[in-house]
């Protein structure tokens, strides 16, 4: 599924902060210098790793 | 801000001309009102049963009558014919319809790689890649769901008109027309005034009248509209208690008006009698007296003789490619449209509320349209059209023309809150707890007054949890 701005913006916002409070990070290799949470759920949406996604209106 | 591409729209690209549908709107509203006045005396009158049905029927049969007798016919004007298309042009297009299958392009863009095609035939046999590139293209430049396009649009117009003269008047062209442009024209536009201050028609010909100066100059003493005083002296005789009418011929000849004509107006005037003396028109009172003679000789000035009304002012005027183009100043759409050798299809008024009751809403929508984009451009604004398309939008969608602000759209909305928020808070909540309304809390301003997130962009997201299997793309 292709994302728009919005939907991605809110899937990474809610991974945020998820990872924020202490959830363990879905990424197999994690730099050693990615630690800001924010960073690390783009790096997992980029790698399609997070377990979230939008629930479209019906039309 | 206002020269970014923010809203592709759903609709298809939109003509600048205002393209009206419908040349002849149906003339039946008129006369379908008489019987809809006789239905409710129906049954006042039942209890005597006889008499009633007779008088009911003979007023079925009046009725019917008038429906019968004054519908105007209408000559139907024959749409101009669309130069048919080369062969392959339709071919290409057939084509680009195999390769898009079910997904849309607009017909704008379509149109464009034909001609490009066409042009140059070495692209041909990439026809498909283009195709599904400038559906990419266009897919990826579509406006995303649950973006504020609204408020993009009313921000694009809104910044520019801030630099708008305040105060303009503008002569157009070489005829001394005086046009409102700049913020008052924007402004009334948006305000959907049920007149503009400075009513203008462009009238267009129709084949040879439009290239032949004489017949152009008789269509405009038809619309022109041309009171006795334009052609003739009136001079008051106190002394038989009469008025004489003198015809100024060189006038006349030029308006095309016969003496027959005035007299045949003249003599429509109520309590007065007119008869033709030589060159001249003796008009007698039915019931002389110097205080009547003083009121004839008044409404005699004014008297219409030939000509529209509304229509104070007309310049014929020839325009390169087009022929003879008259501009008018006054308007009364309704009327031009009739006469014979103006050509329904291009005619247009910035009168917008008469286009909608005469042509349509969809050809007052394009007006608005039109209007606003070219008072916006005039000032040297660059507006993308697509917001002012959204704004006419808003303003025609329920079939008739509505102001934005107060006495339109924004008054009119079904949310309490939301109507509380913009004027007489107390007053509409009032208002509505009488009433009982509830309010459903789609919109913006009832979000943020109970303080929940809008309705729009990200806070119009749902996220669920995926349940499917994680796929780990572990590296």
């Amino acid at each position: 599924m292709n994302y728009t701005r919005f939907e991605k913006a809110r899937i990474i916002g809610a991974r945020a902060l998820q990872l924020s409070m202490g959830a363990p990070c879905l990424l197999v290799d994690l730099p050693k210098d990615l630690i800001d949470p924010v960073d690390i759920a783009m790096r997992e949406f980029d790698e399609d790793a997070i377990p979230i996604t939008v629930k479209r209106k019906e039309r | 801000m206002a020269t970014k591409k923010p809203e592709p729209k759903k609709k298809t690209a939109p003509k600048p001309k205002p393209a009206p549908k419908k040349a002849v709107p149906p003339p039946k509203a008129k006369p379908e009102q008489p019987k809809t006045k006789k239905t409710p005396e129906k049954p006042a009158s039942k209890p005597v049963k006889p008499k009633s049905a007779a008088s009911v029927k003979a007023a079925k049969e009046l009725a019917k009558k008038k429906i019968e007798a004054p519908p105007v016919e209408r000559k139907m004007i024959p749409r101009p014919e669309k130069e048919k298309e080369p062969a392959e042009y339709t071919d290409l297009r057939d084509d680009v319809k195999k390769i898009l299958k079910d997904r849309f392009l607009p017909i704008s863009i379509i149109d464009g790689i034909v001609e490009w095609i066409l042009k140059d035939k070495k692209l041909h046999p990439k026809l498909k890649i283009i195709v599904e590139k400038a559906l990419e293209d266009f897919t990826h430049n579509q406006i995303d769901p649950t973006e504020a396009c609204g408020m993009v649009a009313a921000q694009s117009i809104g910044e520019p008109g801030t630099q708008m003269t305040m105060r303009t008047f503008h002569y157009a062209g070489v005829a001394e027309i005086n046009v409102t442009l700049g913020l008052p024209r924007l402004i009334e536009i948006v305000d959907a005034r049920s007149t503009p201050s400075t009513p203008m028609m462009n009238i267009y010909l129709r084949d040879e009248y439009r290239v032949n100066p004489d017949l152009a100059k008789e269509i405009a003493n038809k619309i022109e509209i041309t009171r006795l005083t334009d052609v003739a002296d009136i001079e008051m005789d106190l002394v038989n208690i009469t008025l004489t009418i003198k015809p100024n011929a060189k006038t006349m000849e030029k308006k095309s008006i016969t003496l027959e004509e005035i007299l045949d107006k003249v003599s429509n005037v109520k309590k007065v009698s007119a008869a033709k003396e030589k060159e001249t028109i003796k008009v007698t009172l039915d019931d002389p007296g110097y205080k009547a003679l003083q009121n004839i000789n008044e409404s005699l000035k004014n008297l219409k003789i030939k000509g529209i009304d509304g229509i104070k002012r007309v310049i014929i005027r020839k325009e390169p490619n087009e022929g003879y183009v008259i501009y008018s100043e006054g308007s009364n759409l309704k009327e031009v449209l009739d006469i014979d050798g103006v050509d329904p299809y291009r005619t247009t008024t910035n009168d917008i509320h008469a286009i909608a009751r005469e042509l349509g809403i969809e050809a007052a929508r394009n007006m608005i349209i039109q209007e606003a984009f070219s008072t916006l451009s005039e000032q040297g604004l660059n507006v993308d059209m697509r917001h002012i398309m959204l704004v006419a939008d808003v303003m025609s969608a329920d079939g008739t023309v509505r102001a934005i602000g107060r006495h339109g759209v924004s008054g009119e909305k079904s949310s309490v809150l939301s109507r509380a928020a913009f004027e007489i808070t107390v007053n509409h909540l009032l208002l509505a707890s009488q009433r009982g309304e509830s309010d459903t809390l789609n919109g913006v301003a009832e979000n943020i007054i109970v303080g929940q997130p809008v309705n729009l962009g990200t806070g119009a997201i749902e996220l669920v949890m995926s349940h499917k299997k994680q796929k780990q793309k572990g590296k």
